[in-house]
């Protein structure tokens, strides 16, 4: 019997993590920032951004580029829209709104929660929180839109 | 020299890649501004780390973020000759089309300039400004800027 037509059943963690894994894997620039994808078991999708020197925005006051808490939020966003969906189709960030709540500060990784909230026929919605350590004090609020292609990833 | 020290110096001598070299992270995504008259055209020349899909080729949503972001921010900065970076309240982004493996470029238009806030929007485009690949709007602080300091001398 074939397997091929088996629908993937993204309530198991395994599955979960293995597609995380192939979905940082497949974005080259989620490695070269070093995005680490932490949790993918519960809604909230939970991903790392290391500190990196070449991260910051204003180098004296030690603070993060708000910038590039974008690019991570947009890439942990699209995981939890893809971890969201039944089946494994392409996506395109619609639109992205950042509200920066307060500075992220250096030497302290930055952590985005992605939650994929709704889900229609054509559209995902997605809302994320960034901070330093401490889910109250958020760095910034993420919210987008992404739209559902229809076409498959592996196609 | 901080960073006030090195963008008051640069800005005085209009010297906008040393201005882009005093922002590490507008210096690891390898920010160019080229100026003609009064327009000044951002550029985000194409590398493949800074791409988002292996299989369409095309830039990352983060990165195309990044070059609205940092264009409007540096815009602002250049417009007001301030002394620290205009630091980012909230920023939007519309993804209309999708950015192909190649240079992408970016002008401003500040909308509003206040006391405290910078108001501006801008659009990024590769080929033809005529069909641009992203748009996007932010609000900036304007911080005070240290009074005891001698004023830049091209204002």
């Amino acid at each position: 019997m074939s397997h091929d037509a088996q629908p993937i059943d993204k309530r198991d963690p395994a599955v979960r993590a293995e597609i995380a894994r192939q979905f940082n894997t497949r974005i080259p620039h989620n490695g070269a920032i070093g995005l680490e994808i932490l949790d993918v078991a519960g809604e909230i999708i939970v991903a790392r951004l290391p500190y990196r020197e070449q991260f910051l925005g204003d180098p004296v006051a030690r603070l993060w580029h708000t910038a590039i808490g974008t690019t991570a939020a947009d890439s942990t966003c699209g995981l939890a829209v893809l971890l969201a969906l039944p089946g494994m189709e392409t996506l395109a960030t619609l639109d992205l709104r950042m509200d920066y709540l307060r500075p992220a500060v250096a030497d302290a990784a930055l952590i985005v929660e992605a939650e994929c909230h709704h889900v229609t026929t054509a559209v995902a919605f997605v809302r994320a929180t960034l901070h330093q350590g401490e889910r109250e004090r958020p760095t910034a609020l993420c919210t987008a839109a992404f739209m559902r292609t229809g076409r498959s990833l592996f196609q | 020299m901080s960073t006030a020290e090195t963008l008051r110096a640069a800005l005085a001598a209009q010297d906008y890649p040393r201005v882009i070299a005093a922002i590490p992270y507008a210096r690891y995504l390898g920010l160019e501004v080229a100026v003609h008259d009064t327009t000044r055209t951002y550029c985000l020349p194409f590398r493949q780390d800074l791409v988002g899909s292996t299989k369409l080729g095309a830039l990352h949503g983060g990165t195309v973020a990044g070059l609205l972001e940092l264009s409007m921010q540096l815009d602002v900065l250049i417009a007001e000759t301030q002394l620290r970076l205009p630091y980012p309240v909230d920023f939007s982004v519309d993804y209309w089309r999708s950015a192909a493996s190649r240079d992408l470029f970016c002008r401003c238009r500040l909308i509003r300039s206040g006391r405290r806030i910078a108001q501006v929007q801008a659009e990024c485009w590769q080929d033809d400004p005529d069909k641009p690949v992203a748009f996007a709007r932010a609000d900036f602080l304007l911080r005070a800027v240290d009074v005891s300091a001698p004023a830049p001398t091209h204002r």
